[in-house]
């Protein structure tokens, strides 16, 4: 199939979701309310469109003054101040709109286009054009004039506005594409999401993705279920066994977890969920790294707790055997969680992945109806890369004899599902290991009581 | 009385020096570009001229270039303002008489307007 010749706009998740970049010669409209980061996003694909040898004209239609906007991107780092009159230009044609109308913008901007050999025009405030226009028909001719213009000298063009175009507006008609950002408050939080609303000449990952302004700049993070809605590796048709950890567990389970499976240890706080983990993570080795990803356990705690079981963590990470991540649950973007994820597996080339927990995973969510697929597309890309998870997951009750299957969605996506719970045997509480699902393999169903020590954790049949 | 020839295609920025300059005393024409610039001196005959750096259709060098290639400008000193590009003008002593490195302060702007108009501070 014949593609267009694309532009990147250097923002490696928006290049994704545009599905290579901006078709080059094409016209785009980026709309989002003041504050959402369109002027960033038009500047960041601006530099880096300079630093990869094009030029840049910036041409604004609103009263405020450029100095402002370079003292607000020079906190960027993304912002060269060296390239500003030499790559990029950036002129007003705000005093031409008010006193000489809508086409004399043009031909400024056409000769502009030409004198700077632009191969991007940004144009901000197109609001203000539209309110000089006297019919909605003169609003299409100032965009056709000027996309026909730049398109024929070879140059992009980006449209920028602060007004809430719909899909019928004579803007949206004209051009190629429509960028919309946004910014919206779920619970105390603040969320920037990311829309391309319409793209003419290119496939794009529909739907809403969730951007961050940091200081590079904007970084989008395409909805990880999207993005992976199938895994970039074909599974191994070849069935070969890793072990738990726990040999006594290994055995009741046919010898082993299936390598490239995926294990959900359930149970409520205290169980035991992070020990099994640890033994999990400890059979790391220098050829078969291991990560361990965490949210609640600071990495100097998770050591001293494999510590206590027997494992020289800080051993381990010497040798390159295994690698400690640590994340706050309180902030950040579950897909960024979920790419930093995957780019240290394939980094490290990391074999075993010890995800403690689900739940602080899902907690940085801000559509929690969106938790189930996206762990179902990351679990799937893990299982594709060869390696072989096991997460906790959280429940609440602390004691009973009723195993409820946890979650039941999260259940259907794990290959593997354990129980941890609590049970009071006489004045004491014994931990219990219930098998409830375990794939490819014949297990015991028996309940397992388990115990910990110096040397680690051994299951036995209660 | 002084005439200041403010050239500027951020209109704000023109107007916020044309108003300071004013309430001194001088008075003051704006030009949102170069071209419009040539097209109003000989009317103006300004005794200095202001001029941005990047703005369309020419630079405050080209316009500096063509105000000193008419005969009546040769001498009319010309101040330069400029961010990132200072250092063009600090190269170009033939045809300016001072760079305003922005962001500038408006008072030691209209002090360094008035030492080139001879004017008491």
């Amino acid at each position: 199939m014949y593609q267009l010749e694309r532009l990147k706009t250097g923002i490696a998740g928006l290049d994704t979701l545009l599905k290579g970049g901006l078709v080059s010669g094409a016209s785009y409209i980026i709309q989002g309310r003041p504050g959402s980061g369109k002027t960033i996003l038009a500047n960041q694909i601006g530099f880096n469109h300079v630093r990869s040898g094009g030029r840049v004209l910036f041409a604004t239609l609103l009263a405020e003054p450029h100095d402002r906007l370079f003292s607000f991107l020079s906190t960027l780092s993304f912002f060269d101040k060296t390239q500003i009159g030499q790559n990029i230009q950036f002129v007003s044609a705000f005093d031409t709109l008010e006193n000489e109308g809508l086409d004399e913008v043009v031909k400024l901007l056409r000769r502009e286009i030409t004198r700077q050999k632009a191969t991007i025009m940004i144009l901000d405030g197109l609001l203000n054009a539209r309110s000089k226009a006297e019919l909605p028909i003169d609003t299409k001719k100032f965009i056709s004039e000027l996309q026909g213009h730049a398109a024929f000298a070879g140059c992009t063009v980006l449209f920028l506005t602060s007004s809430q175009l719909d899909d019928g507006s004579p803007e949206h008609t004209m051009v190629d594409g429509v960028i919309e950002i946004g910014e919206e408050s779920v619970g105390p939080r603040t969320v920037r999401r990311i829309k391309l609303r319409k793209t003419r000449g290119s496939g794009a990952l529909s739907g809403v993705h969730e951007f961050e302004i940091n200081d590079d700049g904007i970084a989008v993070y395409p909805r990880l279920e999207r993005f992976f809605s199938r895994p970039s590796l074909s599974d191994s048709d070849q069935l070969a066994q890793v072990s738990s950890g726990i040999k006594s567990l290994d055995t009741v389970i046919g010898g082993g977890l299936a390598a490239s499976s995926v294990t959900l240890v359930a149970g409520p706080s205290g169980a035991g969920k992070t020990s099994l983990g640890i033994e999990f993570i400890g059979q790391s080795t220098p050829a078969e790294p291991g990560l361990y990803f965490g949210f609640y356990e600071s990495p100097q705690r998770v050591r001293l707790k494999a510590k206590a079981l027997g494992h020289d963590f800080s051993a381990l990470e010497a040798t390159g055997a295994l690698h400690i991540a640590w994340n706050p649950t309180t902030e950040g973007l579950v897909d960024r969680l979920g790419y930093e994820l995957l780019e240290r597996v394939e980094r490290h080339q990391i074999k075993r992945v010890f995800i403690d927990s689900l739940g602080g995973m899902a907690r940085v969510s801000a559509d929690k109806t969106r938790v189930l697929d996206f762990f179902s597309a990351l679990m799937g890309e893990l299982r594709s890369r060869g390696v072989t998870v096991l997460a906790t997951w959280e429940i609440q009750s602390l004691l009973g004899s009723q195993i409820d299957a946890p979650a039941p969605d999260l259940s259907s996506l794990v290959d593997n599902l354990l129980l941890v719970r609590f049970e009071q045997k006489g004045s004491e509480l014994q931990r219990q290991l219930s098998i409830l699902k375990i794939r490819d393999s014949a297990f015991d169903p028996s309940l397992l009581e388990v115990v910990m020590g110096g040397h680690g954790i051994s299951v036995k049949k209660v | 009385m002084s005439t200041v020839l403010i050239v500027d295609d951020e209109y704000l920025v023109a107007d916020i020096l044309s108003f300071a300059l004013e309430d001194e005393g001088i008075l003051t024409v704006t030009a949102g570009r170069g071209q419009k610039a040539l097209e109003i001196l000989d009317r103006e005959r300004p005794d200095l001229i202001i001029t941005d750096f990047m703005m369309p259709g020419m630079t405050g060098i080209e316009f500096a270039e063509a105000v000193r290639a008419r005969e009546a400008h040769r001498t009319t000193p010309i101040m330069l303002m400029s961010g990132a590009h200072a250092y063009l003008g600090a190269n170009r002593s033939d045809l300016f008489i001072e760079v305003l490195e922005k962001p500038f302060e408006i008072t030691a702007f209209i002090d360094k307007v008035k030492a080139v108009l001879k004017l008491d501070s």
